[in-house]
């Protein structure tokens, strides 16, 4: 089901590696997709944001870009405590995984979980990005 | 290394013989006594004994019957049977059924007796070091397949970000910004990504499990062109897929079979053909699937045919890291397929695969 679109877009990049989210910022900014991104360098940081936030969906992305593995709190312990938020905090951000591995494991986990929508692969590429923008947001 | 002594189970119904066997032995082992076959169960059951001797004619449960009795059940300990009378029916049911080790006779000489513990026993620490080297090789084994998976992963993830950046770098017009810096850094960074993606194929290939599900060709080989074609926009492909039955078999090891093979047909193109075709038939009935995948390319010398399944081998043209078709061939035979080649050089080259259909 595609998120209502309304202005400005927001997307959430969770990604410990400094680097990852610098590149994937860029080509975000690039794509002319978003209209604001939200940096968190930890599941942890991104699940403050989300309490913070969480009457207020103003504030909430439409799309979070999330890795799969990360120190401490990995992507799929993040979706663990990110499906207990109330309803009105999850209705509006779709997610998607955003990951270098290769691991069938990891693919079918991320395909059966019902909070994520696609899986995307590093290096990011504009087209992918578009393609998976038109699919979600129309 | 002082052992303790050897744990012997003797059981007979006979107290005499219990008695005896105990004097004559009671300095070197370790020993059990029963009196019948559910009382040496009861002391099996407590001990790891190692060396199990046992009368025949016992009532109620016979020396072999008692024997065959605990084959699953405790299959290490090894038997020795003692009889008192050379009962050819019985010997031959304790050797076909029974698991025995030796066949004494009664009365027994104390000498030849305990020589057959000590080999009996002998036999034991072979069976169980066995045993444990067997476990320890496949844990070595297992860790450093693990070991490979994961350092794979941990190398994949920064050079996944340097071609991030290389993305980057066209995006914002610099590509030609340095000579042709960016573009060596690029081709440097995509080669060692590949060897990582062929390196991880072959060492989950390595990995046992293979798991059945339906397969449609189709969708899969339709998948694998969108996958590769970019690498070539000029190559043409001819797709024809005769699929009406259900076919199940390994989706992971025959999506890389595929991968390999039509990458290949892709990669191994002549520069300046005009027509460059790759041609992929797919016929699925009820036992197998049939698939042959040619090209118009370069070919392949026939000197070099044999060769082209072996790890590492590779042709001077440099294109190729030697593992792509050795991981074909080992994908193969983990699923039971099969693989012919024919070429002919400066024509193309036609791999022709069957791979049975396990539904």
């Amino acid at each position: 089901m595609p998120a209502k679109i309304e202005r400005p877009l927001k997307v959430m990049l969770i990604d410990d590696n400094s680097i990852d989210l610098k590149i994937n910022s860029k080509i975000i900014l690039l794509s002319k997709l978003f209209d604001e991104i939200i940096q968190c360098q930890s599941a942890e940081e991104a699940l403050n944001f989300f309490s913070q936030y969480k009457n207020q969906p103003e504030k909430l992305p439409h799309l979070i870009l999330l890795d799969i593995q990360m120190p401490e709190m990995d992507g799929f312990e993040f979706l663990d405590k990110y499906k207990n938020y109330p309803p009105v905090t999850k209705e509006k951000s779709l997610i998607a995984m955003l990951s270098s591995t290769l691991d069938f494991g990891d693919i079918k986990k991320a395909e059966a979980n019902p909070y994520v929508i696609k899986l995307l692969k590093k290096p990011l590429s504009t087209l992918e990005l578009e393609k998976f923008f038109k699919a979600s947001f129309g | 290394m002082t052992r303790s002594p050897v744990k012997v189970l003797y059981i007979d119904d006979e107290e005499n013989n219990l008695l005896a066997f105990k004097a004559s032995f009671r300095r070197q082992y370790e020993i059990y006594t029963a009196n019948s076959a559910a009382e040496g169960l009861k002391v099996l059951e407590n001990l790891p004994v190692e060396v199990i001797i046992a009368d025949q004619k016992m009532p109620h449960t016979t020396g072999v019957e008692f024997f065959k009795s605990i084959t699953h059940s405790y299959p290490d300990p090894i038997r020795i049977l003692l009889t008192g009378y050379t009962d050819i029916a019985a010997l031959a049911d304790a050797i076909n059924h029974g698991d025995i080790y030796r066949y004494i006779t009664k009365p027994w000489n104390d000498l030849e007796l305990h020589n057959s513990i000590k080999n009996a026993h002998d036999a034991y620490r072979a069976k169980i070091d066995l045993r444990n080297k067997v476990m320890e090789l496949e844990k070595t084994n297992d860790e450093l397949n693990r070991f490979i998976y994961s350092i794979s992963h941990e190398l994949r993830a920064p050079l996944v970000s340097v071609i991030g950046i290389v993305n980057l770098v066209k995006m914002e017009g610099l590509y030609h910004s340095s000579g042709e810096y960016w573009e060596l850094i690029e081709s440097c960074s995509n080669k060692l990504d590949y060897y990582i993606q062929k390196t991880l194929q072959y060492y989950k290939n390595n990995k046992n499990v293979s798991d059945k599900s339906s397969i449609d060709f189709q969708r899969l080989v339709a998948e694998i062109i969108d996958l590769y074609a970019y690498t070539d926009r000029d190559t043409k492909f001819n797709v024809d897929i005769i699929q009406s039955n259900q076919f199940m078999g390994d989706a992971f090891r025959i999506e890389v079979i595929l991968g390999n093979l039509i990458s290949n047909a892709i990669k191994y193109q002549k520069d300046n053909e005009q027509n460059k075709v790759v041609d992929i038939r797919i016929e699925v009935s009820s036992f197998s699937a049939e698939i042959w995948i040619a090209d118009n390319g370069l070919g392949i010398l026939n000197e070099h045919l044999e060769k082209i399944f072996t790890q590492f081998f590779k042709t001077k043209n440099n294109k190729g890291s030697g593992l792509g078709l050795f991981i074909v061939k080992e994908a193969l035979n983990k699923i039971n397929g099969k693989i012919d080649v024919s070429s002919s050089l400066d024509q193309g080259t036609t791999f022709k695969i069957t791979i049975p259909n396990a539904g």
